[in-house]
Formats: C-alpha cells, structure tokens, sequence
C-alpha cells in the first residue's frame, strides 16, 4: 500500500496498490504440466488471464475469433517460456468448439483449466441495440461459455480427473447496466450459471468460479469517446484507481490453484468498490440517451 | 504464497486454526494487541434454534456477536490506522446466512451489506473491508482469507464470496 506512481486523487487520500507484475503470487510452478486454453485470450483481458497461467507454469491453448490476434497473443505469453498454440473458434458453434478441444490437446496436452472469457461489449442504447448485436453480445458470452464448459467438462469426465473453469464476469451484474443491456444480461448469465456448473461438476472434482471485473484498461478497452483517456475514470472509483491488468489475471489464475482447491461456485467481485458507489444524493440523473458523449457514451 | 503478508502484523478475533495458520505462512506476524495492518474477526460458532425458541437476551446476544461487536472492532481498527496514516485490510469470516438460526440469519445479511458499506466510506483511507461466509474449515479457507488482506487483493473491497456449492 502506498502511492507509488502519480494518480488524479487528491493528495492525502491512500491508495491499495497490488504487488509488481514480476511478483505473481504463487509459484512459477503451480500449474506445471496441465494446459490452460483461454477464449478471447489473445488480447485484453483474455491475455492478462493467459499471462498469469503461464507465469505458473502453465502451456496456454489461445482461442480466438480472429487467428492473427490469437497469434499475437501466443507469441507474447510465449515469452514467459511456456508452450504456446494459437486457435480461431466461434465460440457459439458447439462443433467449432469441440474441434478446438481437439486441436489444442493434440498440441499442447490434455486441457485440465479453462479460463471463459471471450465476449463483446459496447455501450448501445437499448432501443438500437439490433437483433444481431443483442444475439452476439448475449450468445458469445451465455452460449460461449456454456458450449465451451460443457466440452471441457465431458473430457475430464471421461478422463476421470478433476480441472478447473474461470470465468470472466463484470462488476455490474447484481445492478444492471444501463446503456449496456446484452452485456447487463450476458455477463449476469455466465455469474449465476457459474453456481450451477460447479453444483453439477463438484462430484467429479471440476471447479468453477468466476471473477465479476471492475474496470481494467487495456489496449482494446471501451470507454466511450472520451477526452483524455482513462486517467481522470480512476477518480470515480472508490478504490482511487482503475485495476492493473494482471491483478485480475492473478485472481482468475488463483482460483484455479490447488491453493484454493476447495473453491467453487463462487463469484468474486474485484472492482475497487465500484459496483458499491452510492449515496442518497447524487449528481443528477442522466438518462442513457441523453449521455451520448459522455463517460461510456454510445454514439 | 510465502511472501503474500510479509512485513505485515495481524490481529485474529476467534479461533481459527487453518486461517491462523495460512496468515502466518504467508509471512505475517500475528499480534494480540498493538498496532497491526490487518485484522480478521472470525465468528464464534452459533447454535441453531428455531426462532420462536429463541429468548430475547438470546437473540440480543447472537447480534452482538455476529454484528455489534463486529461493527465497533472495525471501527476501532479504522481509526487506528487512519491515526497512522496507514491503510489497512479487514476479514470477517463467519458462516452462511441461512446456515444457523434467525439471529445468524439476521446478523450475516447485516454483515454482509455492512461490507459493502465500509468498503466505500474507508476506500480512500485505504482500508479493504472483505467478508467470507462459509461452512468451510479447512486449507482453502485459510489461503483464501490470507489472500484477501494481503495486496494481492488491493483491489478487492466490499465483496462478501462464500469457497464451496453449498455458501
């Protein structure tokens, strides 16, 4: 804790910083042996998950729409010196998924931890939100993690050992999300079919959690059309800052871990408070619509 | 995990050995008084009675416990560290509201919507204020509470998890 780098909050105010990237919180060997395969892995959050089960051990499978990016991605996990393999898979389409089970085990291993991240997010009115956006907001994420865990989980069954699911959910799930209903709808689905999974899969050792995500910048963030950037966003978070990346990659990785080999069907909000910033007065109501170029406005 | 708590103090309210035992791995000093950046209040098991036979002093007593006594800790603690100018993690660990009695009942909700509060009102002290309620006792618990006060979790604050199906 500390203030160890410039931030737009008031001076005396104390900040909770996370350890440095170098210094993740378990053993470089933790996942040593099994292959993680990560959708949506090959940028944002996907990678900073990626990253932090390499720098456990882990060989990464990384799968994505677009196979340039997915290759990107690898090249750079693969730096941390794990085995790396690159896919592109619609995650909708349950026959692309098992194919792609298919094609990173025969690369890189039995699959034994699954990290669900892929998914679309933009700020859109709910008027205009098209049948084609609303179904592939909703669909990567609900069927993308249904189709991906269910296949992952009929492998470790038949393989007879137990495995691990992350998935990745946002802050704003028990609020709603105005200006943003697929992902309020998509992202609470993937929290609460979390509980169940693990209820369905604990008699054969599979964990699932998730972690519901504040605000993480990085380089394909939304944040609206916004003079300056992100720095001025880090004074509206209680915590005084948005997260570092790989703080949501270590507590995503973590819950996989054998240290926390108990935990599953949980849902984790790390969100710096975010979620929970309140009061009874508050500047005045402004409805989506007529936020167009606001913070996460739409046009 | 050796390093999570290095160089910090920690003070534990109720006996917990797995919890204890994980803080301490991680690197922490464990303290009974005095200055300490992280204190975890830990839950005395409740007995579980049907309200209607439940007296008044009893149902007074589970709420002192499982919130009263909590509420004011955390505030003595708060101070504390404010008066060092320090930040800080709180840990309340008890058990799942639905899994004792009405009083735990009452008690855990109030907890857990307390977390919440705190979490914001102190954030920018930078004191943490997390909860877990569980039936779990073992390992995972413990790895779990002592990665919720350290910085590993800087930006975990307000959330109240359970670790198994059944929290």
């Amino acid at each position: 804790m500390g203030r160890e780098r410039e931030l737009p909050v008031p001076a005396h105010h104390i900040l909770s910083l996370p350890p440095p990237y170098d210094m993740p919180p378990y053993p470089a060997d933790i996942f040593a042996g099994q292959t993680v395969l990560v959708t949506g892995g090959g940028s944002g959050m996907g990678l900073a998950m990626a990253r932090a089960f390499a720098q456990g051990g882990a060989h990464v499978a990384v799968m994505g729409r677009s196979i340039e990016r997915a290759e990107e991605g690898a090249a750079e996990i693969a730096k941390l010196g794990v085995r790396t393999h690159a896919m592109s898979c619609d995650v909708r389409l349950p026959d692309a998924v098992a194919a792609a089970f298919d094609e990173a085990e025969e690369a890189l291993g039995p699959v034994s931890l699954l990290a669900n991240n892929a998914g679309a997010n933009f700020p859109i009115l709910a008027e205009d939100i098209s049948s084609n956006a609303w179904n592939a907001v909703t669909r990567i994420a609900i069927d993308g993690t249904f189709n991906c865990s269910t296949e992952f989980a009929r492998r470790r069954i038949v393989a007879g050992q137990g495995g691990a699911i992350v998935n990745n959910s946002a802050q704003y799930i028990w609020t709603g999300f105005p200006g943003d209903a697929h992902s309020a709808a998509a992202k609470t689905a993937q929290a609460t079919m979390t509980r169940k999974l693990a209820a369905d899969w604990a008699p054969y050792d599979i964990r699932v959690n998730a972690v519901a995500a504040g605000f993480f910048p990085h380089a394909t963030s939304t944040a609206g059309r916004r003079e300056g950037g992100i720095e001025p966003l880090q004074n509206m978070i209680p915590a005084g800052r948005t997260g570092s990346i790989w703080e949501f990659g270590w507590l995503s990785a973590m819950t996989c871990t054998p240290l926390l080999g108990e935990l599953s069907g949980q849902v984790i909000v790390q969100d710096g408070g975010e979620s929970l910033r309140r009061s009874l007065m508050m500047p005045d109501f402004v409805p989506p619509r007529e936020r167009a170029d606001g913070p996460w406005g739409w046009r | 995990m050796n390093a999570w708590l290095a160089g910090k103090r920690a003070r534990i309210d109720g006996r917990h050995d797995a919890i204890a035992r994980a803080i301490e791995a991680a690197g922490a000093t464990l303290v009974s008084e005095g200055e300490c950046d992280i204190w975890v209040h830990i839950a005395r098991p409740a007995a579980t009675r049907p309200a209607h036979m439940l007296t008044h002093a009893e149902w007074r007593a589970g709420l002192d416990a499982g919130l009263d006594q909590r509420f004011l800790g955390a505030q003595d603690f708060a101070a504390a560290r404010r008066a060092r100018g320090k930040g800080g993690a709180v840990l309340f660990v008890g058990a799942p509201e639905q899994a004792h009695g009405a009083d735990h009942a009452a008690a855990a909700g109030a907890l857990g919507n307390l977390v919440k509060t705190l979490g914001v009102e102190w954030a920018r002290d930078g004191i943490r204020v997390n909860a877990i309620l569980t039936r779990e006792v073992g390992p995972t618990l413990g790895h779990l509470a002592a990665y919720l006060v350290s910085d590993y979790a800087a930006y975990v604050t307000g959330a109240v998890m359970g670790v198994g199906i059944d929290d």
